[in-house]
């Protein structure tokens, strides 16, 4: 069953196209990288996909909700709920302890859950850093900080932009191997922006993004 | 759908302010405290302004209520009194159930140390006073000397006179300032009446202490019941002067005395407010500035931009409501000390220096506290703004920072226009409505376009070539928020400190030189009266004629001064009395004289009389006289009196003495020849008082040096709220200087660490913050000096003639202004150092490494 489904996306900067036709569709459960060299349009695909972003043409259904549609409010609503997030500069509160801080999704809902949370620093190897403030964590225990933010309330479409692209080789290796268990434990579809090859071999399935759309 | 997906559970603002917020607020526990400090202060200072004001109304209507009783009507006379024949009358009428006869006059008495004390002498019959006013009822202190009551010489004093003549009493007695000289009488008792200095005799012992024999000041009345209140005044057909006045009027009156003198107090203590609702806009926009990538990052995750709103607002009113709350008690707290220290006036001399309790008004305490949170929203309102208009995917890469008021040009302009259209209004109610709009309007106006203003001179910058100039024109036209509101901080303190400076300033001056013009002579004598008692204590008329035949006393001129009611519901007007040779020299005039037609008495009017009763140049005046009856006199000319505010009259002696035939006078100014002993004139002025027959040791001299003197430290007490106005404003906006560079230097920290490994060194780089903050401050202090000048042109020419009816050139002191800027500049500048210093003190290379 699809979880996104993306048809004839179109996106321009002014008189400048990004891209045009995208077509693209994810189903339940399964990890998707998209190719494409640096300037290409990875992170503005994501932004139009998670309604960051507006699209110029095409379509847009996450869950067969049509996410560009949506009002901001709603749009924001439904990337609270159903949408998960792992950015290549981590992007944590740093006046925030590591628990607080992959508790963040939950907070929004208007839902606590500390077993959830336990959980999942333990799911991502931070057991016993509940604590802990961001600034004495290493580049490597940010980025897990962000994949157990980015499921721990359960989404069904995790969008990760580069979440390897701060990192040296081995600690990137560790972090999509992690990525990709725990994407799958929680039976949640990903789509994964990157240059890297090495990174994008970790999914089920590569796609390439050229300006003219999606290369299979 | 929208509306589905949008009604999902989500977080409550309460539970995002405790778990979001409240760290962040705690993290820069100095900031936020600033903040919370300028809301708190705000707060206290308008709080207490009103405790102070409500109390001193509340004691004084008492007071008021105390003497004057619960009458259903009231017959009043003019100043002098009214024939008491009139008495025999009123009783006798069939619906008049109680007539009490009152006479009363101010006078003084002598304390311990021989020292006057103002006090309020009435004259009662104690046969009828209970049944309409109580407080008055005499209670003698020997309850076995019950007739004490009706004895001519005996005296009941009120709780405040007899705590202010404890000691003073000798065999029983105490001495009184009465018509013939002093006078002493034996204090038999008490009376409940609260409020100031007052003691309460028979009327028939008032009438000749007082030497008002055979006059009353008026009579209270209780109707019969069912009787109807117009049909007996038309009964009455009082004669000319007296007339029946309504209960509470008395109350009115004054209230309406110190009206203008109250608002403008409550307007400064409002703008300690404004000013506390900008540093919480320069904090709140620094923090949401400083935010911006951790607002973004809450947005992707699904906080909709209006909860991002709410929770900058909330932030806001979280400070707000803990500053007001702090605020209400410190503001209890100043309003009970100054109360006992300046009175009940702030040394506005409108209460008559008593010292009234603190009375707490819950219904205030939520204005002024919903004033404080109502400020704090209004200075958060454009950061939640520029919260709510963040871009979350452009700004979680650190572009596109949000923008505080690209359209606050098209507010700005409008809104000095409305300022500038404002200030050309009359008076609404009496009161300077629409230029306090005015005021608002400019200052507001004014900050709401300088980010045009800065996005304008940016635009006007080259490109510099040298690589850290070039740096710091880039930075500033790429984030131009920040420079925005150090120079706004800059702005709105120092308009406020310059408006201040400049109104006091002129204001100064002007009674600097009025006083040269209306003290000519070398040493002033008076009678010692007390306030409104030109009736009483008067000099023997041949005493100025006596007095220049002095050695060492060239020239003697005497002045005679009366009050004179035009409107019931104002204060009475002074009409004085005096040799006028010249008057365009011996008046401060304030335009061109007009002649008088022959055959008409001329008649010079204060500023206020235009104001208040229309008496322009050219134009005719009913001038009501001490008998009651009215007699037309022609304005020549008007002059300025910054002593009396409801308006004052000069007539030449020889007219005056011409319609009413009064010759007694009250004041004498002395021209001494040169190297003449003040001490010998005034010894000998004593001597030959006494021979007239008057009690020379009463004589009151005065020097112009010390009445001079004596005169502006009244003034610059009743100004020193300003100074302190000006302080705070001057905190606040350096404050909002170093929350500015402190932020951007922190947010700059990874260029400068660039730089660092590019090999600059440390001090290059703090001289080129400090040098940014003085080009910033300086830019700053040039629009706040201009906009300060257009507000004090407003409170000067606009605010003080409505307000107060006079007048004032506008004075510019340039070298104060000029220093007050420097000092501006420099603070700013050595605040931008300082903030460079501590941000680039630690690990600057390591800088480059972090993430935030």
């Amino acid at each position: 069953m699809p979880v996104l489904e993306i048809a004839s996306l179109a996106k321009r900067y002014g008189e400048t196209a990004v891209f045009v036709d995208v077509n693209l569709v994810v189903r339940a459960g399964e990890f998707v990288a998209i190719l494409g060299e640096s300037g290409v349009g990875k992170s503005t695909l994501l932004n139009c996909i998670a309604g960051l972003d507006r699209i110029d043409a095409g379509s847009v259904r996450i869950d067969r909700v049509d996410v560009p549609a949506l009002a901001e409010p709603a749009q924001a609503a439904f990337r609270r709920d159903h949408l998960g997030f792992v950015f290549q500069a981590f992007h944590v509160l740093p006046h925030l302890t590591v628990a607080a801080n992959v508790g963040l999704p939950l907070l929004l809902q208007g839902r606590g859950d500390d077993a959830r949370v336990q959980a999942m620093l333990a799911a991502v190897g931070l057991g016993g850093f509940e604590e802990r403030l961001p600034q004495t964590l290493s580049g490597g225990q940010l980025q897990r900080v962000a994949i157990a933010r980015a499921l721990v309330h359960g989404p069904k479409l995790i969008l990760a932009d580069e979440p390897t692209g701060n990192l040296d080789p081995a600690t990137a290796d560790r972090i999509m191997t992690l990525l990709a268990a725990q994407v799958r434990e929680q039976h949640a579809a990903c789509l994964l922006a990157t240059h890297s090859r090495a990174a994008a071999d970790r999914a089920d399935r590569i796609v390439t993004l050229t300006p003219q759309g999606i290369v299979r | 759908m929208n509306a589905e997906i949008a009604r999902a559970r989500s977080a409550t603002l309460p539970t995002l302010l405790r778990k979001l917020s409240w760290p962040e607020l705690r993290h820069h526990p100095w900031r936020n405290g600033a903040a919370l400090l300028a809301v708190m202060l705000g707060v206290a200072l308008a709080f207490s302004v009103h405790l102070i004001n409500a109390s001193a109304l509340a004691e004084f209507s008492a007071a008021v209520r105390a003497v004057n009783g619960e009458p259903d009507l009231e017959i009043v006379g003019p100043p002098a009194g009214f024939d008491e024949a009139l008495y025999a009358r009123v009783a006798a009428h069939p619906q008049v159930a109680v007539a009490s006869p009152v006479v009363e006059a101010e006078t003084y008495a002598f304390d311990a140390a021989g020292k006057r004390v103002p006090i309020r002498i009435v004259g009662i019959d104690a046969l009828v006073i209970a049944a309409l006013s109580p407080a008055l009822l005499p209670r003698p202190a020997d309850a076995a000397d019950r007739f004490a009551v009706l004895e001519p010489q005996a005296l009941f004093l009120n709780a405040e006179a007899a705590r202010r003549l404890e000691g003073a009493q000798s065999e029983g007695r105490i001495a009184l300032q009465a018509a013939e000289g002093r006078r002493r009488l034996r204090v038999a008792g008490s009376v409940a009446a609260a409020g100031p200095p007052l003691a309460v005799m028979d009327i028939a012992g008032a009438q000749v202490a007082l030497g008002l024999v055979g006059r009353l000041s008026r009579i209270d009345l209780r109707l019969a019941a069912g009787a109807e209140r117009e049909g007996v005044i038309r009964d009455l057909v009082l004669p000319a002067g007296v007339r029946a006045a309504a209960p509470g009027e008395a109350e009115q009156r004054l209230s309406n005395v110190s009206r203008a003198y109250r608002v403008n107090l409550t307007v400064l203590a409002l703008v300690a407010m404004f000013t506390g609702a900008f540093l919480v806009f320069s904090i709140l926009s620094l923090s949401v500035a400083k935010r911006q990538q951790q607002l973004a990052l809450l947005g992707v995750l699904g906080l909709p931009a209006r909860g991002r709103l709410a929770l900058v607002l909330g932030e806001s009113a979280l400070l707000g409501l803990v500053g007001s709350l702090l605020g209400l008690v410190l503001g209890a707290l100043l309003a009970a000390f100054a109360l006992q220290v300046l009175g009940g006036d702030l040394g506005g001399g409108f209460f008559g220096g008593m010292a009234p309790a603190l009375r707490i008004d819950l219904v205030g305490a939520l204005v002024y506290g919903g004033l404080g949170v109502g400020a704090a929203l209004v200075g958060g309102w454009l950061p939640a703004r520029a919260a709510q208009a963040i871009a979350p995917a452009q700004a979680l890469k650190g572009l596109g920072p949000s923008r505080l008021g690209h359209r606050s040009i098209a507010l700005g302009l409008p809104l000095m226009t409305a300022g500038i259209a404002l200030a050309l209004l009359p008076p609404i109610a009496g009161l300077p409505l629409a230029a306090y709009a005015s005021v608002a309007c400019l200052l507001i106006g004014g900050i709401a376009c300088i980010p045009g203003g800065v996005a304008l001179l940016l635009a006007a910058v080259r490109p510099p070539r040298r690589p850290l100039a070039l740096l710091a024109v880039e930075r500033a036209r790429h984030d131009r928020d920040s420079a925005t509101i150090a120079v706004a901080g800059v702005v709105a303190s120092l308009a406020l400190s310059v408006a201040l400076t400049v109104m006091v300033a002129s204001f100064r001056d002007a009674v600097s030189h009025w006083l040269d013009t209306v003290l000519p002579a070398d040493l002033y004598v008076r009678a010692a009266i007390g306030p409104g008692g030109g009736d009483l204590a008067t000099l023997p008329t041949s005493l100025p004629e006596a007095a220049a035949g002095l050695p060492g006393v060239r020239r003697a001129e005497a002045q005679r001064v009366v009050r004179a009611s035009f409107d019931p519901a104002r204060p009475s007007v002074a009409v004085i009395s005096r040799p006028l040779d010249d008057p365009s020299r011996n008046l401060p005039l304030s335009g061109t004289l007009v002649d008088a037609p022959p055959g008409e008495t001329a008649a010079f009017v204060s500023e206020a009389m235009v104001d208040l009763y229309g008496a322009h140049a050219g134009q005719r005046l009913l001038l009501p006289l001490p008998d009651g009856t009215r007699r037309q006199v022609f304005v020549r000319g008007v002059w300025r009196d910054y002593a009396r505010q409801y308006g004052a009259i000069v007539l030449d002696a020889r007219d005056w003495q011409r319609l009413t035939g009064d010759q007694r006078i009250n004041d004498i100014a002395l021209w001494l020849e040169p190297g003449a002993n003040t001490g010998d004139v005034e010894a000998g002025l004593r001597r030959v008082a006494s021979e007239l027959g008057h009690d020379g040791a009463l004589l009151e001299f005065a020097a112009p040096r010390e009445i001079r003197a004596a005169s502006l430290r009244i003034f610059d007490r009743s100004f020193a709220v300003t100074y302190w106005l000006q302080a705070v404003a001057i905190a606040i906006g350096l404050f909002g200087i170093a929350a500015s560079f402190s932020a951007q230097v922190l947010a700059r920290r990874k260029e400068f660490g660039l730089l660092s490994h590019l090999g600059l060194a440390r001090a290059q780089i703090v001289a080129v913050v400090a040098a940014e903050g003085a080009v910033w401050t300086g830019v700053g202090a040039v629009l706040g000096l201009a906009l300060g000048v257009a507000v004090s042109a407003v409170l000067v020419k606009v605010v003080n003639p409505q307000s107060f009816h006079w007048t004032m050139d506008l004075l510019l002191p340039w070298l104060r202004l000029g220093a007050l800027c420097v000092a501006v500049i420099a603070a700013g500048t050595l605040t931008a150092w300082l903030s460079a210093r501590a941000a680039i003190g630690r690990e600057l290379a390591l800088a480059v490494k972090e993430d935030w």
